[in-house]
């Protein structure tokens, strides 16, 4: 088994929130003027990061499925005069990038991940495999109805951050993997998210041969 | 046996295709000095002004439904040593920056629905490995041009923690309107054709399709990945710090494991100025004297897939016993460290293999062999 | 008076840019536009020069030539004046 223990934790969860009020909300997080540019799901990934204060030192693993999916489809309307804005916006890992230049913040280690069914126990698997004394694991997605038909949208805009670290001692909960899982394990991004927000425990299998768990002290 | 932290990382096989073909005969293309890139409407079929591409032979950029690369793709996959890939032991790393955007991109033009099938990144992969006849067990990595190598980079945290006997990393970037167009407004996608490392007054870069994989797995022999590293400067999307300490954060770790070696340097190169400057000046300062080459100006950029594309092209070059030059530079050069012609390999017993992408972001490992 | 095709290109570069704390005649004339006090960066510079070849006409080849036209407003204003067709530069209905 690989475990690691969590130290911090910061989800945004703001329903059925626009990107303006998203931008009013979380304006003051960034720098002057750098909120014009950001994206949902960026913001709400800063908001999540924010308290966590990422360093250089740390390992970054951020999960997302859909990522930047408001700006993929603007950026596919400039056609035929493609916005270079929007082209930049749309490349995944954008989210995180966009907070983390905002801040100007290096990281040496950062892992971006996409992906569905097993997406979250890819990302942990990576974030307790990280060198050094710290991982972030984070993720999220921004709510798209019109792309959702075809199955290429979220339902829902949220955003979570664990700060995960060896050390046990005033850890508010764990995050595990050990063998054994079931050859066809699946843990869905939102589902992860709903119960690092709620707090509840997690035991299944979430990939081959990969049961996730987690635990709330 | 050794534990595992302690054991070599061994290259047990590497394939890729390029514009030119396989890995073999794409070296070959680039000992002959053969450019893939050519000018080519940037929308494709629905035109624009032309700038270098390499699409594969035949290949047309507007989507199909399934994608035409498909082809490609078995075709290397068949190169892969047999294995129950994707299960629980055999891990399957697959990277990319676009994934089937370019499906994406065909829904928006022609409507038809048939193209979601391949149009976001989860669904590309999931329809690829029940294609290929893979298990689930498929980590999906997107960080741009640097995929490939932070692929590497996990594959070896799971073998090295006992999770795998054995991984296999698959990597793939088709180019398609949706990033030719983005790049063309970029303006470094313009007309003219690249010239890695040269100073020149305008930078260009050209695109190219790409497709590779290799098997990695603990124990002696054959070539091996000695060192590996990441950094990310988040400074800017678009530009890298002014004083080159990202490249050199990065590099620092490979340096070190490469202390006492000769070695040679495959760099990131797309033929764009002031990265270009800064990671060839950056790259004379920590490996002093060692002859440094992109392949970029012959292949293009194969975005997501370089880093992996341009392993298997160093592997079949040192087989080969010649390392290609630096096609299509023009001197003066940022540093006459920049190969310009091929030159034999047999003196040298490491290569530096280094990548750079937006963000920042930087990778590069070090390639040893006996 | 103020000259309209400068007052024109400012408006486009408010807009363009989603740029709500700032007025149009807030931008100097002579200043950098990229690198100084406005906050704007490379990829600000090629969102514009996209609205300014659709609104003019004009064709900008590269990066490097982008720098050099956006160096401050009056040299955007001198280059579209010189580049443009004359009915783009026609005052918007």
């Amino acid at each position: 088994m690989i475990e690691r223990f969590i130290h911090a934790v910061a989800v945004e969860d703001p329903g059925p929130e626009e990107p303006a009020q998203t931008r009013d909300r979380l304006r003051d997080l960034f720098p002057p003027g750098a909120t014009r540019r950001m994206t949902q799901l960026g913001l709400v990934i800063g908001g999540v990061l924010h308290p966590l204060d990422p360093r250089e030192t740390d390992a970054i693993v951020y999960a997302s499925t859909h990522a930047e999916t408001r700006a993929l489809e603007a950026y596919l309307a400039s056609f035929p005069n493609a916005s270079p804005m929007l082209f930049q916006t749309s490349i995944h890992p954008s989210a995180v990038q966009q907070v983390l230049i905002a801040w100007e913040r290096p990281v040496g280690q950062f892992f971006p991940l996409a992906g569905r069914l097993q997406i979250v126990a890819h990302a942990v698997q990576t974030a307790l495999l990280a060198s050094g004394s710290r991982s972030i694991l984070c993720g999220g997605e921004e709510r798209k109805p019109v792309l959702l038909g075809q199955g290429a949208g979220s339902a829902i805009t949220f955003a979570f951050a664990l700060a995960l670290t060896p050390d046990p001692a005033g850890a508010l909960g764990a995050l595990a993997l050990s063998g054994g899982g079931a050859p066809d394990g699946r843990l869905l991004l939102c589902d992860f998210f709903a119960a690092v927000r709620d707090r509840r425990p997690l035991r299944q299998a979430a990939a081959p041969g990969l049961e996730l768990i987690l635990s709330w002290t | 046996m050794a534990p595992p932290d302690s054991q070599p990382l061994r290259l047990r096989a590497t394939g890729c295709r390029t514009a030119l073909g396989d890995a073999r005969a794409t070296c070959a293309g680039l000992l002959l000095g053969r450019r893939a890139l050519e000018l080519l409407p940037v929308l494709g079929s629905e035109g624009g002004d032309p700038v270098p591409l390499a699409p594969l032979p035949g290949r047309n950029l507007m989507e199909t439904a399934p994608p035409a690369w498909l082809s490609c793709l078995d075709e290397l996959a068949a190169e892969i040593p047999p294995a129950p890939w994707g299960s629980a032991r055999h891990p399957v790393f697959v990277t990319s920056s676009n994934f089937g955007v370019g499906s994406l991109y065909a829904v928006q033009r022609t409507g038809d629905p048939r193209h979601f099938a391949t149009g976001m990144p989860f669904a590309t992969v999931e329809f690829i490995g029940a294609r290929l006849g893979w298990g689930t067990n498929v980590t999906v990595v997107s960080h741009a041009c640097v995929s490939a190598h932070v692929g590497l980079l996990l594959a070896e945290r799971g073998l090295r923690a006992g999770l795998a006997d054995r991984a296999l990393v698959f990597s793939f970037d088709f180019i398609s309107p949706f990033v030719t167009g983005g790049f063309h407004a970029l303006k470094i996608l313009n007309g003219g054709m690249p010239a890695p490392f040269s100073a020149r007054a305008t930078g260009s870069i050209g695109l190219g399709d790409g497709a590779a994989f290799a098997v990695l797995e603990l124990g002696q022999g054959g070539y091996r990945l000695s060192a590996q590293a990441t950094h990310n400067e988040m400074h800017h999307f678009t530009g890298n710090r002014p004083d080159g300490a990202g490249f050199a954060t990065c590099l620092a770790p490979v340096a070190a494991a490469a202390a006492g070696r000769r070695l040679w340097i495959k760099g990131h190169g797309t033929g764009t100025l002031e990265a270009g400057r800064l990671e060839s000046v950056t790259l004379a300062s920590v490996f002093p004297g060692a002859p440094l080459v992109s392949w970029k100006g012959s292949l293009g950029h194969t975005l997501g897939s370089c880093g992996l594309v341009e392993l298997a092209v160093a592997i079949a070059a040192l087989d080969s016993g010649r390392t290609p030059g630096t096609i299509a530079a023009e001197p003066p050069c940022f540093t006459d460290t920049v190969a310009i012609a091929p030159f034999a390999n047999g003196g040298f017993d490491g290569v530096v293999l280094a990548s750079n992408a937006f963000g920042g972001a930087h990778a590069a490992c070090l390639l040893s062999h006996d | 008076m103020a000259d309209a095709l400068l007052v024109r290109l400012k408006q486009l570069i408010v807009d363009t840019l989603k740029l709500d704390d700032l007025r149009a005649d807030q931008i100097p004339d002579d200043e950098p536009l990229i690198g100084s006090g406005l906050n704007l960066d490379s990829i600000d510079a090629l969102e514009l020069v996209v609205q300014l070849e659709r609104e003019f006409g004009i064709k900008i080849r590269s990066s490097e030539e982008t720098r050099a036209i956006l160096s401050s407003v009056a040299h955007l204003a001198a280059y579209v004046r010189a580049h443009a067709p004359p009915e783009k530069l026609l005052p918007l209905p």
